[in-house]
């Protein structure tokens, strides 16, 4: 099991340097920030002392070198528009963001397994087709919208719940929902097919000729079974949740990573763009490590 | 042989709905097994062996229904039952064996736990006293270090030793009545011969029943006391199994002996039945063999003929059968 | 699979399906589709207001008229008759501005993926053909843009490029290759041991020739599939940047860019907020359909599954 992390944590190392590579070479190429740094009425000369200084003159593979010996120690630059260095910025942000995502994944998971489950042991009834439809439908949904809409009906309309903000369990429920929607809606298509598969496997009917009862049947021995391909593909889909996260939280003006990170787009902070691409890329690979070690712990064909 | 029977089915017809209409797999097929006997069921794929097994376990699954017919376990009707009865029968009075053991084993829980799980819910032992049970029933159906493999997982196994651990799950509970369905078709020729020792012993020693569902004529001839040749949903041949092999009276089943090795003869030439099984909706009107059949006359295209009970328990749906005896 | 279910299954009989020309037969399985037919149709009619988005648009959609503003739709008191889904804050109609940002949305997820595709395309073949370190490099590439959620990279582009129409399509053509890539490589590396292509090899034939004529053919399904669904996720993606500022900027007229105005107004004037949203809702999901039946059609693999 150890040997197995070590290696995937070393397999992160290329992956996080070709990243580094493609921000700061996209970053390189956009110019230089001494514009956006300096008052307006700056001369020539200071521009150029202060490119100077920074060592902006330097040749692409020296200020790659540079900024790399950087990261390496968790410097990723000033933020120009907090005058900080940018990480604590970001680390600042992450917990909200995690608690955002967490939430949500609960949430998506709350759906999707009653309802997968439902849906492909009533294959073709009304049901199925309910649940299925409704999946389909909420796939196709943008997040943003449905948050819109959740706000109209139970913010605006129904004074139920706060518009926007964090702190309370209130402030939580519209932006998790939102988020957790989505992504039920593609864990629910992913449960329902896994479990039609599993429930046609011989298996469960060897199980049934034991005379274990449909509970069991369902619950012990086909939805374990079913789980494995379920948790591989969710892991799939963890970037697309952070990614849902970034723009959720703009809806709800919810003071997580996605927040700062659309500001810094805005403004072209790229020392807080690039703490934050680093510090999502991290997250997802750990996400993605942890379904992987979740799912060799239920398979028990799989060695490390 | 004792005359206790078992199982009776009577005009079984079980039905798949498909969107072309409602099509029959088995289609009134009548047997009975009594006490310690091995009956076996023989034919090709699509022949409905199957499902006339998984009829019986009650395992028939939408789209497909037990439309008609009884199947009486001892007093039972199993067509009519309530699920939960049916559930305190299966696995502790009526067991199956399938064909594939790797697939027929929950890959994600060992053997213990799939062994003790049958144990416990039919003899109502807790886990210790099912462990012991479990383990006993390893050891009796010949698995070496049955302590180990308790505690292993099927995928560790071979396909011979998985197919032990079926064994020991089926008989566990003692069955009156145990279904075989291609027990042998997916292991090793040598691996074949003693899982089928280990079914014939077994059934000596607690006089369990045998339906055997198998194609292959080899394991007929070595495990069952009478022989039901289906085809197409429907019995075509019944007897014991020496006068199957001796005098085969279908065509069909005189093909299938033909294109079955046998041992000392020698310059034996193997034949195999020309065509294919008929799909249901290109069912032929009258002899559903006729197509195929190399003795097929006119009337054979025009009506199907009805399985004609002949002396000594032999049944026979042929029309040239019927000839021979308004000849004679 | 095993023989057990394979036995059941032949005893279940299936209908053969009888040999049909090809355009029939696509016709036929998208009667027999509900789904499918659906998406054709949403598919279909979006399409048409794309094109035809001048002579069907009722006003200029950028005209302003502030006598009519936040006028709700016709069905809901206070409307005004002229204006069939309402006015927005500057008095601008709706009806007109949510056919006009059809275009966009067509535009920008039809030419990305399109993108998208050939540079996968090219991607997986130099994978899988050159294999070795290439292939190492690439494939590591490909995991970093899988780290990585689409829409960050695409947030990292425009913060660099800024944000207009082609660079739009650039980056989101260039954040959504990896799934082609992936394909195309596994189907180049399968192909590149087959006999028949060393034996081509050993005469001299090109590879470019190879690829023509044994890998495109392999490959066209899945991407036809794929494309389809990335579609929908594309315009998905554009409305969310559009959204969130950084994608379509006005006066170019885009749904995300609607709703984003009518967030302003969901106290009064929910309409504003809740139409563009129904209409990219609605032109996703007759994607995903169209998709899922050419998946069906198209991907062997997947038939016969629930």
């Amino acid at each position: 099991m150890l040997k197995f992390i070590v290696k995937k944590l070393l397999e992160i190392v290329p992956v996080l340097l070709i990243i580094s590579f493609i921000v700061f070479t996209l970053v390189f190429v956009a110019g230089d920030p001494v514009a956006l740094m300096l008052p307006d009425d700056a001369t020539q000369e200071d521009i150029n002392n202060l490119r100077e200084a920074m060592g902006l003159n330097d040749p692409f593979i020296v200020q790659y070198g540079n900024y790399m010996l950087g990261v390496l120690q968790g410097d990723f630059g000033d933020s120009f528009r907090y005058n900080t260095a940018a990480l604590p910025l970001v680390l600042e942000r992450l917990p909200a963001t995690l608690e955002l995502a967490a939430a949500s994944m609960v949430i998506a998971i709350l759906i999707a397994i009653p309802f997968g489950i439902w849906s492909a042991t009533k294959r073709n009834t009304i049901l199925d087709l309910f649940v299925t439809g409704t999946s389909v439908v909420a796939k196709a949904m943008p997040n943003f919208w449905l948050g819109i809409m959740l706000i109209l009906i139970f913010s605006v309309t129904l004074g139920m719940l706060p518009v926007s903000g964090h702190g309370t369990w209130q402030h939580l429920i519209l932006p998790a929902i939102t988020l957790g929607t989505g992504i039920g809606a593609e864990m629910t298509r992913l449960v329902r097919s896994s479990m039609v598969d599993i429930l046609n496997q011989e298996y469960v009917r060897t199980a049934k000729s034991k005379g274990i009862n449909r509970f069991f049947v369902v619950y012990k021995h086909a939805f374990r079974n079913s789980l494995i391909p379920v948790i591989t593909i969710t892991a799939l889909q963890i970037s697309t949740l952070v990614g849902g996260a970034l723009i959720t939280e703009t809806v709800f003006s919810w003071p997580g990573l996605g927040q700062l990170l659309i500001q810094a787009v805005n403004t072209r902070d790229m020392a807080i763009v690039q703490a934050s691409v680093f510090v999502i890329a991290i997250l997802v690979i750990v996400m993605n490590l942890i379904a992987d070690m979740l799912y060799r712990v239920l398979d028990p064909r799989i060695k490390y | 042989m004792k005359s206790n029977v078992i199982l009776k089915v009577e005009d079984l017809h079980t039905y798949f709905r498909t969107s072309s209409g409602d099509v029959p797999s088995v289609n009134g097929v009548s047997f009975e097994i009594k006490e310690g006997e091995t009956l076996a069921i023989v034919g090709e794929s699509g022949s409905g062996k199957s499902v006339t097994s998984l009829s019986i376990m009650g395992l028939i699954e939408k789209p497909g229904e037990i439309r008609k017919g009884k199947i009486l376990f001892g007093d039972v009707d199993l067509a009519k039952v309530s699920e939960s009865q049916y559930r305190k029968l299966r696995g502790n009075d009526v067991a199956m064996i399938f064909q594939e053991p790797l697939t027929s084993l929950n890959p994600l829980f060992t053997v213990g736990n799939q062994i003790s799980e049958s144990i416990k819910l039919h003899q109502g032992l807790d886990k210790k006293q099912a462990k012991i049970k479990g383990i006993e029933m390893l050891k009796h159906v010949g698995i070496p270090r049955p302590e180990k493999v308790f505690d292993s997982y099927p995928h560790t196994l071979s396909g011979g030793m998985r197919q032990r651990v079926m064994i020991a799950i089926a008989l566990s509970c003692q069955p009156k009545l145990l279904i075989a369905d291609e027990p042998t078709t997916a292991l090793d020729v040598t691996i074949q011969a003693q899982i089928l020792d280990l079914m014939r012993k077994l059934s000596k020693e607690e006089h369990t029943a045998i339906l055997l569902i198998t194609h292959d004529l080899g394991v007929v001839a070595e495990m069952a006391d009478r022989v039901a040749v289906m085809y197409c949903g429907q019995v075509v041949e019944f007897g014991d199994v020496y006068s199957i092999f001796d005098n085969p009276l279908h065509p069909y089943t005189q093909g299938l002996l033909d294109s079955t090795p046998k041992f000392f003869e020698e310059n034996e030439v193997l034949t195999s039945i020309k065509g294919t099984v008929p799909t249901m909706d290109n069912m032929p009107k009258g002899c559903k063999f006729c197509p195929r059949c190399p003795l097929a006359f006119d009337k054979c295209m025009e009506a199907e003929p009805q399985l004609k009970q002949l002396d000594n328990g032999r049944q026979v749906r042929c029309w040239l059968i019927e000839q021979e005896e308004a000849i004679s | 699979m095993s023989e057990q279910i394979t036995t059941v299954e032949k005893e279940i009989p299936y209908t053969q399906v009888k040999k049909q020309s090809g355009a029939g037969k696509i016709l036929k399985s998208l009667l027999r589709s509900k789904t499918g037919l659906v998406g054709f149709i949403i598919v279909f009619i979006v399409a048409f207001i794309a094109i035809f988005a001048p002579w069907l648009a009722p006003f200029d959609p950028g005209a302003m008229d502030v006598t009519k503003i936040l006028k709700p739709p016709i069905w809901i008191d206070g409307s005004d008759p002229a204006h069939i889904l309402g006015t927005d804050n500057l008095g601008r109609d709706i009806l007109s501005r949510i056919i006009y940002g059809s275009r966009v949305s067509l535009l920008v997820g039809i030419s990305a993926v399109a993108l998208a595709g050939i540079i996968g395309l090219i991607v997986g073949l130099v994978a899988g053909f050159y294999g070795g370190i290439v292939d190492m490099i690439l494939m590591r590439l490909v995991d970093s843009f899988l780290a990585i959620p689409n829409i960050l990279f695409a947030l990292v582009f425009l913060a660099v490029f800024g944000a207009s129409v082609p660079t739009l399509i650039i980056v989101i053509g260039v954040t959504n290759w990896v799934a082609y890539a992936r394909i195309v490589r596994s189907e180049a590396l399968s192909i590149k041991e087959r006999e028949f292509v060393k034996a081509a090899r050993s005469i001299g034939v090109r590879n470019p020739l190879i690829i023509i004529r044994h890998i495109l053919p392999n490959v066209i399904s899945s991407f036809i599939v794929i494309s389809t669904l990335s579609v929908a996720s594309t315009i998905i993606l554009e409305a969310s940047l559009s959204f969130l500022g950084l994608g379509i900027q006005p006066p170019t007229i885009s749904w995300g860019g609607i709703l984003s105005d009518g967030r302003d107004y969901l106290a009064t004037s929910w309409w504003l907020a809740t139409l563009p949203g129904l209409a990219i809702t609605i032109t996703v999901l007759g994607i995903i359909f169209l998709g899922d039946w050419l998946r069906d059609i198209l991907d062997p693999r997947s038939q016969g599954r629930g």
